[in-house]
């Protein structure tokens, strides 16, 4: 099946990646707060606001 | 005393700050405004169309003009700004304040466009949790100040202490094990992938699929083996160069032999090796790290007496005011003290009428007044009116931080490790390496290869690894639960104390008397209204803490004093019409002196120097003392410390059982020496406390509970935090934590278990991949979810929400 | 520096929006009839272009590329642009996106019903679609992460994750698996064959459905359904676990979808065991989502948009946790190839992807026009419809699958098939296909409703083209701490993608081409030998009409299979076959082995005519293969590039190829003459038969 070591490289080095994207995002404290972004996401801009 | 009269609801009200309209008021489309600063403040909100504001909550900000502006003064200091910027650099600066006020989604939406009030402000952050607000502004357009008087003015007033956040450091530590943990964690998922082939037969045939899937899990398990696993070495290093064999020493041991051999099986090509459960293992045991690494955003364990200090002070120079911080303060500086504010370091009095209140360095409820040219110490609290001192010691001299220093010194005893864990650890080591000793000396003359095998096979399995983890996950749930019922500890080894503890010490004061509700009775002759007057007019001449019981007992109308006077520490005098009153102590009204056992505070009244009767000011003791105090009988000796006099002794032993030691006039070196003689005959301390008076003790306590009204609010440091309305459930949580430690036992005895069944295999050499891939997370989980689910049970059982 | 004024670009929102709504309809319907067309085969009125075997891809196709694709485009770009406070990277990007994306759609829509296909399963276009694809995919990359670096909103909100997860995977696995070497304009043939192909298929194949129809939906999820609802998610904790989480399994479970064909033991069963632990982070997903509206049940009552999402939210549950089930070798046994499995997608596709689809766009289109909805009436009627649509559906198919499943494992007490023929199976579940028909007519009628609703909802408001809004600039990195590679570090997260998807692509080529040099190791067969240019001609055909959409060509070691089909598959019979034809549902009977089975005379008029071998048969009638020529141009073009997939044809084999195949065609034209039908050997059924009688005889025990 050597196919499948293809298949797994390609995995292996796209779970890397999200790895590395893991690591980048608690350096930067993405994740520091890990409440206020949701609530933040549900403010709307100036025009909806006074319904 | 100047209050703000309560304003009742037909007053108009200010559509901004609520302030009650009186004389000249501004209108603005339809709304009144107590002041222009009001509107200005509803004008730029309304500009941006962040009205919503006003009906998120009602009449929510606080008047710009009524802010005393100087207050914000010290801010300007470089010094302060060095103390509370996260970051400058001359141009653009960063600063992140505790805003004790956030309190709905609406705060951060306001919080977050504060650039629309200011255009200094290039960005603002609110975290909701910590209750922080996080600003980038541009020096040149605005200032700390500027922000602080904003906030301030939107009804957010900024808390400016001198133990200002900094907590940087801790985030570090947490950021390191999440590194750790995703790097674990993805080694694990992949090296399982790699290795499930081999467990689910992959055909022989297909040899270069093996070989690229074991040599790709040596690589992951290379990362896991030099960064995940490093603080385990050291622990394990330095426990033994202390010569403590502590639960990471196995754990550690364990590790470098399932590597090492690992690597070998597979440079060798004489088999797969263990890298999934190795992997799994280190994921397993920090996720345990994480859990138990739990703290509470917005308390603070650590506080000292600099939580207390403002950060500064009013510096009189040439007749000209100048804020400084308290810092800065030079020997002979004159500095202003206003109502209520606290001294910050120690001074002569040169100016005004001092009466001092120590109730938070000493607990004395009472406050004693000074005379010009008198000592005064730093961490008091002046009541009346203004005062100047000139400062004989800088800040960091002063008695109150040297008595604090005296405390710090004595670290407590860091019970970092869990003893529970490492008790067990040194036998279990002992006798894992006993066994994998003998069983390779056996097999030694059979086969060396079995030898090797069944020694490590044994280090390996035995590595234990639910042992470390059923700790975090017992007591980090109970320290969940305990926190949902406003008991909140500081670390999960305060569990672990709390069930070694046989002794419990209470301050009294604030702690289970209630320092307000004291019950005030007049014996004597039924006293006419004209004399209620009186008395009522001439305490309220008197700051002392007991004339404004007294005086606050009692409604009537005050009358002019005329030559009244107060003997400090005894009481007061003054002739109203043609009566002369006097209000004091027995000897002070002239009485004579009979030395009785009081379980009372009792302030006598004469008129005209005739004995008209006393009035008798009983604590009143906090509801559910005696339960707890019953239900603890058994298992703890008590003991009451007080900074108070002797008058409760009689009351206090009404409620605590009779052998409980009662010690009175105490200083706060005093309770923290008791606390040291209790613990020098190896028993472990509970101190039940508050106030700074307490601190020494409750620092040198093996668990200090500080009991709070308000659990925001400042409390000395400690490993308790308790909402003063629990106090009546300490009972319960002390057998809750007896109960967690059970459970504890419980799963100790449950992954041994697992041990025995990995060492039956191990013992014969015969330690397959598969089964130690199989047993070691299956214990792990087994342990994870059985503690959990069992100190919920409990948790429930015990009562506890 | 200070505060920036900028606006959201909704053209592009809008534009999305339209065309997935359109195609929506087309998809559907073109539903309606193939489903119809499995119990009125006559529906295709003789028409070549509208036969189930080439329109059915063309359902699959519009539905999830141009409705859930255009779909997702259009809440992609409509929340990104709003968590990151930031317009779109490149307005001319996004055009060309669009519009390139429906170029895609366009030829596809115009190439499969030409029968022309690559007959891989969701990756059915041809290598020009196929590079075209990517290169729109790429600039859809630029545009988004473009955007996340000149993002105002420091946190990158757990719905943008998805979308990147969505972008980097869906790249990756698209390039993957149509690797393929072209013919000519209009042909290609995969790279890899048999076993191999059918495992990079379906690695892809369930991926796809992972990351096409899955991850970019938690994220609009994640998005749409806190904002509907005006409440944050239940447990943003929860929602950035159980991302990580989903990412670093869900790639792995693809082989669940060959189990006990010829593919290893071992690659199943590591199929079956990730299969099983994706249930963890899926329903972590679901219960967060369900979470959130925790004591907000009233306003589901009234908002048609949380209604449209709870049950989005409930199928996904559902399908989730019927996959793993589905991946349990046992179960696996019973419900492969039968309806069960096409409930068991529809659960997915019409409550996950349609329903979120729907709420989603209820809630959008009255704030891209700055309007209410235009009839809520109509808005709840779709919903219930739509619910009870997916309710006939889904029963209908499950019952069938469950039937069928049975009747071909039944035996006599005497050991023999009960139902030996094949067909009575089919006719068996007939009414269940109609009352399947009728659930989609129910649902699409919703659709039509909705289209409807949202037309007059536009009339009656006014569009914004551009929002207007305003956010302070991010503050660059140094500001946060000290640390000054961390502006650096600000841009790793595309670094990374690209890397990783650099790294991908070229390492995957790597590893590619050596694979091919080396000697696969499938056990190899002495007696298979690559296919005659007839045959290979005739397997072209197969492939054109789609014929692996209703025939499996994979018996699986079970008695009820051996009993009925012959000896059950081996992987080694496959190594010439580019690309594998598996087929995954049995419509019809397997094919494995069918060479033989019948004489010429018989597949002749089969062909021509179902009906008149086998009564009843619901097989659409071909007759057009008896008329149209062999195109005997291409025959030596496909032997090379047989021969550079390392098919060991013999050195310049590709000239002659052509008078072999005559050969071979006369003798059987001449075989069926004999039986007095007036068959020419150049026309397209002798190549099939051809085909048809070669299938499964390599290792065949002649009798």
């Amino acid at each position: 099946m050597s196919v499948i070591i293809v298949l797994l490289l390609c995995s292996f080095v796209m779970a890397v990646g999200f790895l590395l994207a893991f690591l980048w995002s608690v350096k930067s404290g993405q994740y520091e707060d890990k409440y206020t972004p949701s609530i933040r996401i549900l403010f709307d801009e100036k025009k909806d606001n006074r319904k | 005393m100047e209050t703000p009269p309560k304003i009742t609801d037909t007053v108009q009200q200010c559509y901004h700050c609520g302030d009650s309209l009186r004389g000249e008021q501004i209108e603005h489309d339809g709304k009144l405004f107590c002041c222009s600063g009001c509107k200005v403040v509803y004008e730029i909100l309304e500009q941006n169309d962040m009205c919503n504001y006003y009906t998120l909550q009602s009449t929510p900000g606080n008047s710009p003009s009524a802010i005393e502006v100087s207050r914000f003064d010290f801010l300007d200091e470089e010094s302060v700004q060095r103390n509370l910027l996260n970051f400058t650099d001359g141009k653009t600066g960063k600063v992140t304040l505790a805003l004790p006020n956030i309190h709905c989604s609406s705060c951060i939406w306001l919080l977050e466009q504060l650039y629309k009030f200011d255009s200094g402000i290039l960005q603002s952050r609110v975290d909701f949790l910590k209750k922080q607000l996080t600003v980038t502004f541009l020096h040149t357009k605005t200032s700390l100040k500027k922000i602080a008087i904003l906030l301030t003015s939107l009804g957010y007033d900024p808390e400016l202490r001198l133990d200002a956040i900094e907590k940087k450091v801790e985030s570090e530590t947490t950021r390191s094990l999440y590194y750790k943990i995703g790097v674990a964690g993805f080694c694990f998922g992949n090296a399982m992938l790699f290795s499930f082939p081999e467990y689910l037969g992959v055909d022989a045939n297909e040899k270069t699929l093996r070989e690229t899937f074991s040599y790709l899990n040596l690589l992951l398990s290379i990362p896991v083996f030099f960064y995940c696993s490093y603080d385990y070495f050291r622990s394990a290093v330095g426990g033994l160069k202390k010569k403590v064999i502590n639960i990471d020493v196995p754990i550690a041991l364990g590790i470098v032999l399932l590597f090492t051999r690992s690597a070998y099986e597979i440079l060798t090509h004489t088999g797969p090796g263990f890298v999934d459960s190795f992997c799994g293992l280190l994921f397993y045991l920090l996720l345990g790290r994480l859990f138990q690494s739990k703290t509470y955003d917005r308390l603070n364990f650590e506080r000292n007496y600099k939580s207390y200090f403002p950060l500064s002070v009013i510096v009189k120079k040439e007749g000209r005011e100048t804020t400084v911080s308290i810092s800065s303060l030079k020997k002979g500086d004159r500095i202003v003290i206003r109502n209520n504010e606290i001294i910050p370091t120690d001074g002569l009095l040169l100016r005004g009428e001092a009466s001092i209140d120590y109730s938070f360095v000493t607990g004395e409820s009472n406050s004693i007044g000074k005379v010009l040219g008198e000592m005064i110490y730093a961490g008091g609290r002046q009541v009346g009116s203004v005062i100047e001192l000139e400062v004989v010691k800088e800040v960091s001299q002063s008695y109150l931080t040297q008595l604090w220093n005296n405390f710090n010194d004595e670290s407590k005893s860091d019970h970092h490790l869990s003893n529970l864990s490492n008790g067990v650890a040194k036998y279990f080591t002992m006798a894992i390496l006993a066994i994998a000793g003998s069983v390779g000396a056996y097999w030694i003359q059979i086969d060396t290869l079995t030898a090797v095998n069944a020694f490590t096979g044994i280090l390996i399995v035995a590595c234990p690894c639910a042992l470390a983890i059923s700790i975090p996950f017992t007591f980090g749930t109970a320290m969940r639960i305990y926190g949902r019922n406003n008991f909140y500890i500081k670390n999960i080894h305060v569990v672990e104390v709390m069930t070694q503890a046989r002794v419990m010490v209470f301050d009294k004061t604030g702690t289970i008397t209630h320092a307000q509700r004291s019950s005030i009775v007049f014996n004597g002759p039924e006293l006419s209204q004209d004399e209620i007057d009186a008395v009522l007019s001439l305490t309220k001449n008197s700051i002392h803490p007991l004339s404004r019981l007294i005086g606050d007992s009692f409604s009537g109308n005050t009358v002019y004093v005329n030559n009244f006077s107060e003997e400090l520490g005894k009481g007061i005098r003054g002739s109203v019409k043609e009566f002369h009153y006097k209000l004091g102590s027995r000897q002070y009204i002239g009485g004579i002196h009979r030395s009785e056992k009081l379980n009372e505070t009792r302030v006598y009244l004469s008129i005209n120097d005739e004995v008209r009767g006393y009035f008798s000011i009983v604590n009143s003791y906090k509801e559910g003392l005696q339960d707890i105090l019953r239900s603890l009988k058994s298992s703890f000796k008590f003991a009451v410390i007080s900074g108070d006099n002797e008058s409760e002794r009689v009351q206090l032993q009404k409620i605590f059982p009779p052998e409980t030691e009662l010690r009175f006039n105490q200083l706060p070196s005093d309770k923290y020496d008791y606390i040291k003689s209790l613990q020098t005959n190896s028993k472990k301390v509970i101190m039940v406390g508050d106030g700074l008076n307490d601190a020494g003790a409750l620092m040198k306590s093996d668990i200090g509970i500080a009991v709070t009204e308000n659990i925001s609010n400042f409390s000395p440091s400690c490993d308790v935090i308790m909402d003063s309305s629990s106090l009546s459930r300490l009972s319960t949580f002390i057998t809750f934590a007896r109960d967690s430690k059970a459970i504890v036992v419980a799963s100790f005895i449950l992954s041994f278990l697992y041990n025995f069944v990995g060492l039956f295999f191990a013992v014969q050499g015969k330690l397959s991949p598969v089964l130690a891939a199989i047993l070691m997370p299956l214990s792990s989980i087994t342990i994870v979810v059985f503690t959990t689910v069992t100190t919920k049970l409990f948790a429930k059982i015990r009562g506890l929400s | 520096m200070e505060v920036q004024k900028f606006s959201y670009d909704n053209r592009i929102v809008r534009d999305f929006t339209i065309a997935s709504v359109v195609f929506a309809i087309v998809g559907m319907l073109v539903g309606i009839i193939v489903a119809s067309q499995i119990f009125t085969p006559e529906l295709n009125a003789g028409i070549q272009y509208i036969t189930f075997g080439r329109i059915r891809p063309l359902h699959t196709n519009a539905v999830i590329f141009a409705f859930v694709g255009n779909a997702i485009f259009a809440g992609v770009y409509y929340s990104m642009q709003r968590v990151l406070k930031a317009r779109m990277f490149s307005d001319l990007l996004s055009r060309i996106h669009f519009w390139g994306w429906q170029l895609i759609i366009l030829s596809a829509a115009i190439t499969l019903p030409l029968g022309i296909t690559t007959s891989k399963e969701y990756a059915e276009l041809e290598w020009p679609i196929d590079i075209a694809i990517t290169l729109i995919w790429v600039v859809f990359a630029i545009n988004m992460f473009g955007t996340i670096i000149k993002r105002r909103e420091k946190h990158i909100y757990v719905a943008v994750w998805f979308y990147i997860a969505t972008i980097v995977t869906v790249a990756m696995l698209h390039i993957v698996n149509s690797l393929e070497l072209p013919v000519s304009f209009l042909k290609s043939y995969s790279l890899y064959a048999g076993v191999q192909d059918a495992l990079v298929q379906w690695w892809y194949g369930h991926n796809a459905v992972a990351f096409f129809l899955t991850t970019p939906y938690l994220g609009l999820m994640y998005y749409f359904l806190p904002k509907a609802a005006n409440r944050p998610v239940y447990s943003y904790r929860l929602s950035i676990v159980h991302f990580w989480a989903l990412i670093f399994i869900y790639i792995w479970a693809g082989p669940h979808h060959l189990l006990y064909t010829a593919l290893p033991d071992w690659a199943q069963s590591l199929g079956t065991v990730f299969s099983i632990m994706l249930i963890a982070p899926s329903w972590g997903g679901m219960i967060n989502g369900l979470l959130t509206l925790r004591g907000a049940w009233d306003k589901v009552r009234e908002d048609v948009v949380l209604k449209f999402m709870v049950v989005a939210v409930t199928a996904y549950g559902m399908a989730t946790f019927e996959g793993p089930m589905l991946s349990l070798k046992n179960f696996n046994a019973l419900m492969h190839y039968t309806d069960w499995i096409v409930s068991h997608v529809h659960v997915g596709a019409l409550g996950w992807n349609g329903f979120l689809t729907f709420g989603m766009f209820y809630y959008l289109v009255p704030k891209l026009y700055r309007t209410e909805l235009y009839s809520k009436k109509m808005a709840n009627f779709h919903f219930w419809i739509g619910t009870l649509g997916i309710v006939f559906y889904v029963s209908s198919m499950y019952w069938a699958g469950l039937t069928q499943t049975l009747m071909w494992k039944q035996f006599t007490p005497m050991g023999t098939l009960q139902y030996p023929n094949f067909l009575e199976t089919t006719l068996q579940i007939i009414p269940m296909h109609m009352i399947r028909a009728f659930g989609g007519l129910l649902y699409f009628t919703g659709v039509i409703v909705m289209a409807y609703n949202l037309v007059k909802t536009a009339k009656q408001g006014s569009f914004l083209a551009n929002e207007e809004t305003e956010a302070p600039a991010l503050q660059k990195a140094e500001l946060s701490s000290k640390e000054t590679f961390h502006k650096m570090l600000e841009k790793r997260p595309i670094q990374f993608a690209l890397l990783a998807f650099v790294a991908v692509a070229i390492g995957g080529m790597i590893e590619l081409v050596p694979t091919f040099m080396i000697k696969s190791n499938i056990p190899t067969i002495a007696s298979v030998r690559p296919y005659t240019p007839l045959e290979l001609q005739g397997r072209d055909i197969y492939i054109r009409e789609g014929c692996n959409n209703c025939h499996s060509q994979m018996v699986r070691p079970f008695r009820s299979e051996t009993e009925r089909f012959g000896e059950y598959s081996k992987a080694g019979e496959y190594v010439y076959d580019h690309p594998f034809l598996w087929g995954s549902r049995r419509t019809g009977p397997d094919l494995h082995r069918v060479g033989g089975k019948y004489p010429n005379l018989w597949h002749y008029f089969h062909m021509e005519n179902p009906r008149s071998m086998s009564p009843g048969s619901i097989m659409p009638p071909y007759p057009w293969l008896l008329t149209q020529d062999i195109d005997t141009a291409s025959t030596a073009a496909k032997i090379r590039t047989m021969q550079a997939l390392g098919v060991p044809y013999p050195k310049g084999f590709d000239v002659t190829a052509n008078e072999i195949l005559q050969v071979q065609a006369d003798s059987i034209a001449a075989d069926l003459q004999r039986n007095k039908v007036p068959a020419e050997s150049n026309k397209e059924i002798i190549a099939l038969i051809g085909y048809l009688q070669r299938l499964g005889t390599d290792i065949k025990v002649k009798q």
